[in-house]
């Protein structure tokens, strides 16, 4: 009989109770096991990618398994309802749900719209609406954005706005799957205020996130979910881990690379970047900072040639170039992860071994799997090593650790570092502190179009 | 801006000019359709919309005069041993094929209100009770597209950083099949989303219905009588089509044919009030 695990101390809003899981054509569980108390106040899941948060948190709100199909055995309970036996849409009255991405949430156009799009589905008159749209407008912290369209907000408002619309369900449990994973520090800062305040407004918060520091000072619980199985541990018990690298590093950065001399630059004809004067070294990581929006991606790409500039001239050494794009799932059709590397490599005409880079990346056990049947974190990896192998001469990659747990981002850092021993010039655009102190020479920030030297990290 | 009057109007249009083959009726349709997209949403974000009708009309336009090497009045003639281009150019090709033009750029403006003047939702709100769920998913659906745009362009950039080149059809698949694969899992993410906000879970509300004010209703009343008085005119003989071929003839007009394609502009009149 496996252990309840108790993570709040207050009122269970959610129990599972011994839940095992199947998706379907699975042998293997999803979720082996598994009883959890879910009680008010913040209760944060982590683990490693692929351990099953996703799918831990989704039985939550029924999306496992009404949504997904699959098998499943055990009870689960949330505010007083049998999730096995009642639909998510019918859930959907105690239990909201925050995606991953902001931009794959949105039905309608306009801010209070999309926030009144679940009290239209429930069937709530309008005339009731409109207390309950202000109201959860302000607990998300967005009522500044009432009228504007959300195509035109910032990834940070989008999720809020995401939250908002969850909050005028007036859910007794909310639920948010990596909400911050996309989003610069800023975004990520404003949404977990708004858990925050969720929490302290008496409801039960579950958030799985990688950026665990702010969070764990109000956690009421952790819940560390690996290989299908739950375990807890007390919040205060949890400690920032910093990555090390073991590797050397070359006594100078090897000739120019790639330059950037009086580049202006944008998509369909704007302007994002404006008289850019940049250039990067053989053997040197530069890390690119700054808000959404501020023309990091834009960068990435004129370095890379796939954007011609307005104005000014790029200059690159002849090599091959390694490209990781903001969604690299995007990039995997092939049938395994394996024949992902195997066509990077063959159009290198490159005799690396494969496992090499599918090893480092802790890919070695799902080499033969579908790149899309894994989870977020992994999928990352596996662009990751899509990309990477055959000894690129420049490596530009944007947002590499989006989603990734700790052991991932040792791992990224432990093949950069060693792209970077081997001489490639190393351009990545990053939120991430922790990449960035771990890994950058020099970091520029990238705002409004301008870039700004923030001087050399690393003697 | 309700959409059900814009619908009415935009029904009205398109009717008459696919209905008839006289040109001279198009024009004057034509003529309503643009002064009202003008005075209503302004020629600055009308630009791209111009250049697409100009372009789509003109092509239209040319491809029945260089392919049409018949009527009386040759303008010029191309030796018959140029392939596809030799023969006779005649002025009644060229007229029908600009008859033809008239049609297309019409039918666009008569159509472009609900993407220049309305926003989805207000499309979704017009829709009656029994539509409002499928209205939903469509408008959802389209809030995909701009994300199928930007995976293609992120696709095909990655990939050719990867070593592919475009080596015939079957090289695109490389392209195609993560981008398509891409729309679906995103479309069943948005489907998650909505599912997880109790979409299909009651009989749906509106946050706004928007009522029909008087200006609305003077539109449907005016869209719906010129579509009347145009197939009366032309039940009694009236409203007269047009031929090019095989010689050049004036189209004709009539008076009651005329103000049903007047009754058109009557937008000009109320929306350019309200936008």
């Amino acid at each position: 009989m496996p252990s309840v695990v108790h993570p709040g101390a207050g009122v269970v809003a959610a129990r599972l109770t011994d839940l095992t899981y199947w998706y379907p054509n699975s042998a293997l569980p999803a979720l082996d096991g598994v009883s959890l108390d879910v009680s008010d106040g913040i209760t944060v899941v982590a683990g490693p990618s692929g351990g099953g948060k996703s799918t831990l948190l989704r039985v939550l709100n029924g999306l496992v398994p009404h949504f997904h199909g699959g098998r499943i055995a055990g009870h689960a309970q949330v505010a007083g309802m049998d999730i096995v036996r009642t639909p998510t849409r019918n859930l959907s009255r105690s239990v909201g749900f925050v995606f991953q991405d902001p931009e794959l949430q949105a039905v309608y156009d306009i801010v209070e719209r999309e926030v009144a799009f679940g009290l239209e589905n429930i069937g709530l008159p309008a005339a009731a609406m409109r207390e309950r749209i202000d109201e959860a407008l302000a607990e998300a912290g967005v009522e500044h954005l009432v009228g504007r369209q959300v195509r035109t907000l910032s990834g940070g408002e989008r999720q809020r706005v995401a939250i908002a619309s969850v909050l005028a369900m007036r859910p007794r449990v909310v639920v948010l799957d990596e909400p911050t994973s996309q989003l610069d520090p800023e975004g990520a800062s404003l949404v977990i205020s708004a858990a925050i305040r969720m929490s302290e407004a008496g409801r039960a918060v579950l958030i799985s996130e990688h950026r665990l520091e702010r969070l764990m000072q109000v956690a009421a619980g952790l819940v560390v979910v690996a290989g299908g199985q739950v375990e807890r541990h007390e919040p205060s018990a949890w400690r920032r881990g910093r990555t090390q690298i073991g590797t050397m590093r070359p006594a100078h950065p090897g000739p120019e690379a790639w330059s950037l001399i009086g580049v202006t630059a944008g998509p369909a004809g704007r302007v994002v970047l404006r008289d850019v004067d940049l250039a990067g070294r053989q053997g040197e990581v530069v890390a690119l900072s700054g808000p959404n929006g501020g023309g990091k991606t834009t960068l990435l790409r004129v370095i890379a040639g796939m954007l011609a500039p307005q104005a000014g001239s790029i200059e690159r050494r002849p090599g091959r170039i390694a490209y990781l794009p903001q969604n690299p799932t995007a990039l995997l059709h092939r049938p395994t992860v394996r024949s992902e590397v195997e066509l990077t490599l063959n159009r290198a005409a490159d005799r690396e071994d494969p496992d090499m880079i599918l090893g480092t990346l802790g890919l070695a056990g799902l080499s033969e799997r579908y790149p899309r049947d894994l989870s977020s974190g992994e999928r990352q990896r596996a662009a990751l090593a899509a990309v990477l192998p055959g000894r690129p001469d420049l490596v530009l990659l944007d947002e590499p650790t989006r989603g990734m747990d700790s052991f991932a981002r040792a791992a990224l850092i432990q093949v950069v570092a060693q792209l970077r021993d081997a001489g490639s010039a190393i351009v990545l655009a990053t939120h991430d502190s922790e990449l960035r102190d771990a890994l950058a020479d020099r970091v520029l920030l990238v705002c409004a179009g301008k870039v700004t030297e923030q001087g050399a990290v690393r003697a | 801006m309700n959409a059900r009057a814009v619908a009415a109007w935009s029904v009205a249009c398109l009717f008459i000019v696919l209905f008839t083959t006289n040109p001279a009726y198009k024009l004057v349709v034509l003529a309503a359709a643009f002064v009202t997209l003008v005075t209503s949403a302004g020629i600055r974000r009308m630009r791209r919309l111009l250049i697409a009708v100009a372009c789509i009309g003109t092509f239209d336009a040319m491809l029945n005069f260089v392919s049409a090497h018949v009527g009386r009045t040759i303008l010029f003639a191309l030796p018959d041993s140029i392939p596809a281009l030799g023969g006779v150019y005649t002025l009644e090709a060229f007229a029908f094929g600009a008859s033809g033009g008239i049609t297309i750029a019409a039918a666009i403006f008569a159509a472009a209100p609900f993407s220049l003047l309305l926003q989805p939702h207000d499309v979704m709100d017009a829709l009656p009770n029994a539509l409002s769920r499928t209205g939903t998913a469509i408008a959802a659906s389209m809030n995909l597209l701009p994300v199928v745009v930007t995976s293609f362009g992120e696709v095909s950039e990655a990939q050719r950083l990867r070593g592919w080149r475009p080596r015939g059809p079957a090289s695109w698949a490389e392209v195609v099949v993560p981008v398509v694969l891409t729309s679906v899992e995103s479309s069943i993410q948005l489907a998650e989303s909505m599912e997880a906000r109790g979409f299909g879970s009651a009989s749906r509300s509106a946050f706004q219905k928007r009522n029909l004010e008087w200006d609305h209703w003077m539109v449907i009343a005016a869209s719906g009588l010129a579509v009347v008085l145009f197939i009366a005119d032309h039940a009694m003989g009236g409203a007269k089509d047009w031929f090019a071929y095989p010689s050049l003839t004036a189209p004709q007009l009539d008076l009651p044919g005329l103000i049903a394609c007047l009754l058109l502009f009557i937008p000009v009149l109320v929306w350019s009030r309200r936008a």
